[in-house]
């Protein structure tokens, strides 16, 4: 395949954003839509073997191409736009900027496939800044005052982000003496480089503490805008790291030390941060913070040990499609369940919903679990110090999910989006085509490339329990949440009701007992009504879940700890003193029952 | 082969000539006026073609005729020189169709492309100039061309103006007369010279050389507009918008950051200019007026005037490439002469298409203009976002060298200024391409449309717009203008 192919897949949405200027052609452009993305996911499918073309005119030397990472989100990422794109052809039907909506949408489209074609730092670098500066006429696109707030704080954050690149390409490009992502990968780029390439890139991840513009700007965005922000846009920083900092080839202890911590305090503050917000599409977007932690975790195992990256590489872009997947699908049913009219429609959209969201927190089977475990798997290659406290992070981010996808459940119906009066099946379409792709993921993606599907198929399905406990977690505070708007004693009346109907059947011989214990059950209510008032219902939750997961998690890293550590001492202090090793055989002798039940056999 | 040896003469005097026939023209001869112009501008752009072309074979033109002994007037036509050369001789083509549209019911308009014709021919002369008293008086010609062009509205305020820009530059004129005359007794001649002349000098006397570098570099640093010579160059923006849009792109600003380039590479030599301990403050002097250009840009509310301190910040890139005695930064300052040229060029127009066909001069009233004038914004657009620096446009390509350069010498914080000058360039610019494309335009209190906007006003702004898509997207291209920098950096760097 030639070059022409390449800037005809990413130059396609912008001859359409060239033709949408014609007011007549303007019907069919819309209809079309849909078709914008559809040759990046030709090629995609098509490209099998690595490619590198380039052309020697173009900016400073254009090299572009596909390998087996940039294939894999080239095809998620196309699927996700194609997606979106059918959303908002109905979504936008009688919005009056619908025409700017549809530049912009389709200026940034082409931004986000180009980066992922770019072979070398100018083609990457202006893709990127194609998408993110189109994105903000997607931010902005309502006009509100919140959508004015999120787009001036994306917009700043994008512009720090640009020049926080540039100059990070420009010291990896001096450093690598060469301008091909490639060859910077390779090279030992400094520390500074490395870290100006890992903010850079990291704004657009939306990795803790540079999140604050991520969700407000996915709430603020029209539904089909808020799909790819969150499930296709995001991922080019983690597309931007993978492809120019070295890793798997220098290590960079500091630097890991730094992901890995705010990648872990990700998932753990976005839930405190997420379950506050009052309408549904902030908290998918803090979700989405949140579960870029996680991709910051293995960044950062990968930025410690070299050696980890093989393993740790496939699991990310594994990661990457499932969240893209699912969290666009969540997106687009949001919308979808605006749009409906009847609550039976509601309900069926409610339960379709429930399957990302699931799928999201990691049930068992589905992407979300093997993903979450296969990392777990290839963190063991990683820094031993922390694997207990990463196993902790990535266990309780399911139950975080759980959390964060229940509220959004909830806040669907306590505060429902406000969507444009058209076809809701036609809404909900790419909203079940995304939710069933989310749901399938685990077969379809050996179908792609069986060599980067192996570590994440071979990993154990996954717990159920996180995702159990977050369920449980979720319906109790959703019940004392009830109890508290109905008042607490009005609350325990209507529990106890049944209990008092039959008593009153029963007999009056009850009677005066009974009326005491109103009297009492009047006063502890009271008094523990005021003492709830005073604690964040979702603090306490919270407080209660981590503590629980702490517990659980302590107790089973105690075991495998006892099991591998002594037989390791042991060879250390036969050498050097003699006084522990009593200690030390004592604890194994309580360990030996199996190795003498195997004795006999032999 | 010179067939033709004085050819860089004829290309001086396509536009010299058409001055005084353009003088005599009675005012009320239009089309043959816009006739002269446009055929002569053409037959410039031609004759620079041809040039061009010759030079990249090879072929060596030097024209001279001896004023005084050991006192030539000279022409030559190296690579530099075209660079500059073929920047003017396009854009003089594109701001005169421009021109004619905007003066198209204007009052002395014989006047006006008589000096306009004068200013061009002046920075052709500046620009093929062989040595420094050829270079001089070109210099001047140029400051006496500009003043009737700055003051051509005759109000007020354009009279103060041209008082400021007058007593500005030609004191800078007699500073460099007078280095002129010191460099001659000191070095014999006054030649440009790759490498330059005064090696020995300097090493005999380093005093003296440091005292010649000041004065010099001062000289043309007054229309360079570094700080703090810079304050004539906004006030002089009450000129009408194609001698603003001359002015900041080709004409005077660009003849002082060329005389710079010629005084440190030809006069001194980069070499010398570095042994002397001279080449540093520059680059801070550069870089300081980078950063209080921008900051000043920032407060300006006339659309014009946030252009000007923007010209300011920009112009500087090209005495800090040089400054750092870098190739690669080099590359970045010649080729950022060409695009910074482009941008400017097509925001000026594109600000005066504001001004002419809705009323609006200042950011303020910017609100929803993208919707009534689509093609000027999205050429305003084009180039705003080059200046920030996004690839493919042509700012970027200047940015990446000049950063690259940086880090040659290593001198960090060239990326740090970098980078603070494109967020403040961002700063300044993306709050006017908010109020036009993102604000509803119910807001401006602007004049109702003047006038339409004819194809003369819209056409030029949207081919320069096109022009810094073009050398930045084709930047690795045969004889794009970074393909000719490099050509000329490596003359200059004796490599």
């Amino acid at each position: 395949m030639t070059l022409t192919v390449y800037l005809f897949v990413v130059g396609w949405p912008l001859v359409m954003a060239t033709a949408l200027l014609i007011p007549q052609a303007r019907p069919i452009l819309w209809r079309m839509m849909p078709l914008a993305p559809l040759p990046a996911l030709l090629l995609g499918l098509l490209v099998s073997q690595p490619q590198f073309v380039t052309g020697e005119w173009f900016v400073l030397g254009l090299t572009m191409g596909l390998d087996d990472v940039s294939r894999l989100f080239l095809i998620f990422t196309s699927v996700l736009w194609i997606a979106a794109s059918s959303a908002a052809r109905h979504w936008m039907r009688e919005d009056p900027r619908a025409t700017e909506f549809a530049v912009m949408f389709l200026l940034a489209m082409s931004g986000n496939v180009g980066l992922i074609l770019s072979k070398d730092a100018m083609a990457f670098y202006g893709a990127f800044a194609l998408m993110s500066f189109a994105s903000y006429g997607l931010v902005v696109h309502t006009r509100d005052m919140a959508a004015r707030k999120a787009a001036l704080l994306y917009i700043g954050f994008v512009v720090v982000g640009e020049l926080i690149l540039f100059s990070g390409l420009v010291l990896a490009a001096t450093q690598a003496g060469s301008i091909l992502l490639a060859d910077m990968r390779a090279a030992e780029l400094s520390g500074l480089a490395v870290a100006l390439l890992l903010v850079g890139f990291g704004i657009k991840l939306g990795v803790m503490p540079l999140h604050f513009w991520l969700p407000p700007a996915h709430g603020a965005a029209p539904v089909p805008a808020s799909a790819v922000l969150s499930g296709a846009m995001i991922k080019a920083g983690l597309f931007g790291i993978m492809s120019a900092v070295p890793l798997g080839v220098v290590a960079y202890g500091d630097h890991g030390t730094v992901v890995m911590a705010a990648g872990m305090v990700t998932v753990f503050a976005a839930l405190l941060l997420g379950v506050q917000q009052t309408s549904a599409k902030p908290v998918l977007g803090f979700s989405s913070v949140s579960q870029m932690g996680i991709i910051a975790i293995g960044l950062g195992a990968a930025l410690m040990t070299p050696g980890a990256w093989v393993a740790i590489m496939p699991v990310l872009v594994f990661l990457a499609a499932h969240h893209g997947l699912a969290k666009g699908a969540l997106f687009l049913g949001v919308g979808a369940w605006a749009a409906q009219t009847g609550r039976v429609g509601q309900i069926v959209l409610t339960l379709a919903f429930a399957v990302p969201a699931l799928v999201l927190a990691g049930l068992p089977i589905t992407s979300g679990g093997l993903g979450k475990e296969a990392m777990k798997a290839a963190l063991t290659l990683g820094s031993e110090v922390w694997l207990p406290w990463l196993t902790l992070a990535l266990t309780l981010s399911g139950v975080a999910t759980t959390l964060l996808m229940a509220r959004a459940i909830a806040l669907i119906w306590l505060n429902p989006p406000k969507a444009p009066a058209s076809k809701p099946e036609a809404l909900a379409l790419p909203f079940l085509g995304l939710a069933g792709l989310a749901l399938a993921l685990p077969v379809v993606w050996p179908l792609l490339d069986a060599t980067m599907a192996a570590p994440v198929l071979d990993a154990t399905t996954g717990a159920l329990w996180p995702l159990a406990l977050g369920v449980a977690i979720a319906l109790t505070v959703a019940i004392t949440a009830y109890a508290q708007s109905v008042g607490l004693a009005e609350f325990i009346d209507m529990l106890t009701a049944p209990a008092r109907n039959l008593s009153e059947r029963l007999s009056n011989v009850w009677a005066a007992k009974r009326r005491a214990a109103r009297r009492l059950g009047a006063a502890v209510p009271r008094m523990i009504e005021g003492y709830t008032l005073q604690w964040r219902l979702s603090q306490t939750a919270i407080a209660g879940l981590i503590a629980a997961v702490l517990v659980i998690e302590a107790a089973s890293s105690l075991r495998d700890v006892r099991l591998v550590t002594p037989a390791l001492r042991l060879g250390l202090t036969e050498q050097d003193t003699g006084l522990q090793i009593p200690e030390v055989e004592t604890e194994i002798e309580e360990r030996e029952p199996d190795a003498i039940l195997d004795e006999p056999v032999e | 082969m010179t067939d033709m040896p004085l050819l860089p003469l004829f290309i001086l005097l396509t536009s010299l000539l058409a001055s005084p026939i353009l003088f005599a023209l009675p005012e009320r001869a239009a089309n043959l006026r816009t006739g002269i112009n446009l055929g002569v501008a053409a037959i410039k752009v031609a004759l620079v073609a041809w040039l061009g072309w010759k030079v990249s074979q090879g072929v060596v033109y030097d024209v001279h005729f001896t004023v005084l002994p050991g006192l030539d007037f000279k022409l030559q036509a190296d690579p530099l020189a075209l660079l500059f050369v073929s920047l003017s001789a396009i854009l003089w083509l594109i701001t005169t169709v421009y021109s004619v549209g905007y003066l198209e019911s204007g009052s002395h308009r014989a006047r006006f492309f008589g000096f306009f014709s004068l200013c061009v021919a002046a920075t052709v002369g500046v620009a093929m100039a062989g040595n420094l008293f050829t270079f001089l008086i070109f210099y001047e010609l140029l400051t006496l061309a500009t003043y009737p062009l700055v003051i051509h509205r005759g109000s007020a305020e354009a009279l103060r103006a041209g008082r400021i820009y007058l007593i500005y530059t030609l004191a800078g004129g007699l500073v460099l007369l007078l280095g002129t005359l010191g460099l001659w007794i000191v070095a014999g001649t006054t030649d440009f010279v790759p490498g330059g002349i005064l090696a020995d000098v300097a090493a005999e006397q380093r005093l003296v050389a440091q005292m010649l570098f000041v004065v010099l570099v001062g000289a043309v640093g007054v229309k360079a507009a570094l700080v703090p010579f810079h304050a004539w160059l906004p006030i002089a923006m009450v000129a009408p918008a194609p001698v603003s849009a001359l002015l900041h792109a080709v004409a005077v600003v660009k003849a002082g950051a060329f005389g710079i380039m010629r005084v440190v590479y030809e006069v001194f030599g980069i070499e010398t200019a570095q042994a002397i301990g001279m080449t540093a403050p520059l680059a801070a002097l550069a870089a300081i007026t980078i950063i209080y250009g921008s900051l000043k840009a920032i407060t300006q509310d006339d659309i014009k005037k946030r252009l000007a301190y923007s010209t300011v910040s920009q112009v500087s890139y090209i005495t800090l490439g040089v400054a750092l005695a870098s190739p690669i930064a080099a590359v970045g300052a010649l080729a950022h002469l060409i695009h910074q040229g482009l941008m400017k060029i097509t925001m000026f127009m594109a600000a005066g298409n504001l001004a002419e066909g809705l009323g609006v001069k200042k950011v303020s009233q910017m609100n929803g203009v993208g919707r009534a004038m689509p093609g000027t914004m999205l050429a305003f657009t084009a180039a705003a976002l080059a200046m920030i620096g996004l690839p493919p446009l042509a700012g970027f390509v200047s940015k990446w060298y000049l950063a690259q350069g940086g880090l040659d010498t290593g001198a960090v914080w060239v990326v740090a200024l970098l980078l603070g000058s494109s967020l403040l360039n961002a700063i300044y610019f993306l709050p006017m391409l908010y109020r036009a494309w993102f604000r509803d335009g119910t807001e401006t209190e602007a004049v109702p449309a003047r006038r339409r906007i004819g194809w003369m006003l819209a056409a030029p702004p949207i081919t320069t717009a096109l022009m810094v898509l073009a050398v930045g997207g084709f930047a690795n291209a045969p004889f794009s203008p970074l393909e000719w920098t490099r050509f000329v950096v490596a003359i200059e760097y004796q490599e």
